[in-house]
């Protein structure tokens, strides 16, 4: 049987692919990677479907046994990798044979690492996809975290372009980002005060951030509007609460919900949030959703 | 009916600033309709009190474009009253054991325990939405006499069945989880169940009715205390 044997599963491993859609009107969360370039490239690199599976890992110090030959790469945060202890590089594909051991040390820069396999694990979907999401235990292997002992199914391939991305194009995941934001859903209710506030300041990353949402700190932002009647959350919407400090939803967000919201946070760059951590600093710019679209499209169509 | 962006690839519509059920009557034949035609690249369709959420491909529409086909499904289709005779009917056990808040909402609203569970269990409710959490259904509208404000402070984790109130709404927490919510007894119906068809117990539109049960038939039924 050609697979992979999980002797280290790290604190916080999941399995996820593109996330699970179509069933928001029944409260289930979207899910998958958290950072699409990465992810995007991940399966590029390895010639995979663009929604193959992989390892969303958020800490480092996981080991693997191989007991397959096939191919791998490794793309996101920037960490140690090592092949039977041999240093190898991130963002190209390595191959590896039958009980080698892949490791992941420590992860040096950003926050989340993708690992994944040519063709991708073998894991029964639900609704639709493998994307796990803990609090509603749906996907990966009975919608848990990857466990020690776990054993990751995969196919035998014995050839794959050998592949790697340029260097230009590998994030270099600054302390400091700016995210693009097109106005939308209750902008109205923010006074140009209040938005000239909101993009001229600097945010802090909190610490309680995590795949539903980002939580940030700094100057607050008021809203004309004490709440709202609960309506469905799109990724990347900033949602103000009444303490006015902005929290940026993300793929695990509630599927609906009550604060006012000035904006959203466009595709691209909500995968750069999903790389920054705890203390980062975040500032905002607002673009036209003409210029969010034409990115948008330049994004898909390069991966395509 | 207006659109405002939500996304790059999204737009939420709006048919009301207020819950009602005539809003709620168009927006659900809005959604019914969406979802019969099973329009190619429409990633989501959210319906909830006032609003519609659209997902699209943006390689096949723009916010624009999507809008005016939701603006002449509107024109053309027949708004559907929905329909109160057939109500699903959600076994409830109201015990102080279970029902934590039961004895504070009697109560903070003046009346006697068997008056608000005679009150809660009398009225025929609508699912406005599904949300929150899967399978997570609001319910409304709640009577007056036994409307109850959320707790000042989120409870760690209320358990799997719990029914609650919150202002004029009321809903089922399918499953073990943090909320605010007061609760006021529960349910052995499995409100998520991911071997069921469609998935959840309830869907929107749905009329419900909350039926009276005894701490016997709570457990005979595989209710857990």
């Amino acid at each position: 049987m050609s697979i992979l044997v999980v002797k280290k599963a790290g604190a916080l491993t999941l399995i996820e692919d593109s996330g699970r859609y179509g069933h928001m009107n029944m409260g289930i969360t979207q899910s998958g990677v958290m950072d699409r370039y990465s992810y995007n490239f991940l399966n590029k690199l390895l010639e995979n479907k663009s929604d193959t599976n992989c390892l969303e890992m958020v800490f480092g110090d996981i080991e693997l046994k191989s007991n397959v030959n096939s191919f791998i790469a490794v793309t996101g945060a920037l960490c140690e990798l090592f092949i039977n202890g041999e240093k190898k590089q991130n963002w190209v594909v390595h191959k590896i044979v039958q009980n080698d051991t892949i490791t992941i040390g420590k992860i040096l820069k950003g926050q989340r690492v993708y690992l994944g396999i040519k063709g991708g694990f073998d894991i029964q979907s639900e609704l639709g996809s493998v994307a796990t999401t803990l609090k509603e235990e749906l996907g990966g292997i009975n919608g848990a975290k990857l466990k020690n002992g776990e054993i990751l199914a995969c196919n035998e391939y014995i050839e794959c372009t050998p592949k790697r991305v340029s260097e230009k194009l590998i994030p270099t995941f600054e302390d400091t980002i700016e995210l693009r934001v097109v106005l939308g859903y209750q902008e109205d209710s923010f006074l140009d005060s209040e938005k000239e506030k909101f993009f001229s300041s600097t945010y802090e990353v909190m610490s309680q951030s995590n795949r539903m949402a980002y939580k940030l700190n700094g100057e607050t932002i008021s809203s004309t509007l004490n709440g709202i009647v609960s309506e469905a959350i799109s990724l990347g919407s900033i949602q103000i609460p009444k303490d006015g400090q902005p929290i940026v939803l993300l793929n695990e967000r509630q599927t609906i919900g009550g604060y006012p919201k000035i904006g959203v946070v466009i595709p691209r760059d909500c995968s750069k949030l999903a790389q920054a951590k705890a203390g980062n600093k975040i500032s905002f710019k607002k673009i036209s959703l003409e210029e969010a679209i034409k990115e948008e499209k330049l994004f898909l169509e390069f991966f395509s | 009916m207006n659109y405002k962006v939500s996304g790059v690839d999204s737009i939420i519509i709006y048919l009301g600033d207020t819950i009602t059920q005539n809003t709620s009557d168009k927006i659900l034949s809005i959604y019914q309709n969406i979802k019969e035609k099973n329009i190619e690249g429409i990633i989501e369709i959210v319906p909830s009190y006032t609003s519609i959420y659209i997902q699209f491909d943006i390689l096949k529409y723009k916010h624009k474009t999507l809008f005016n086909i939701v603006k002449n499904i509107f024109k053309y289709i027949k708004i559907q009253e929905q329909k109160i005779a057939k109500a699903i009917e959600i076994p409830v056990f109201y015990g102080k054991e279970v029902g934590f808040d039961l004895e504070r909402v009697a109560k903070e609203n003046s009346i006697e325990i068997d008056e608000l569970i005679a009150n809660h269990s009398s009225k025929i409710y609508r699912v406005y939405t599904i949300g929150f959490a899967p399978g997570f259904a609001y319910m409304g509208e709640v009577d007056k006499k036994i409307q109850t404000p959320r707790l000042e402070t989120p409870r760690e984790l209320i358990p799997k069945g719990s029914v609650a109130l919150a202002d004029v709404q009321t809903a089922v927490y399918p499953k073990n989880s943090p909320g605010g919510w007061n609760i006021i007894g529960r349910t052995y119906i499995d409100m998520f169940d991911k071997t069921l068809e469609g998935f959840s117990y309830l869907n929107i539109g749905d009329s419900v009715k909350f039926v009276p049960i005894s701490k016997d038939e709570f457990i005979k039924n595989g209710g857990i205390l």
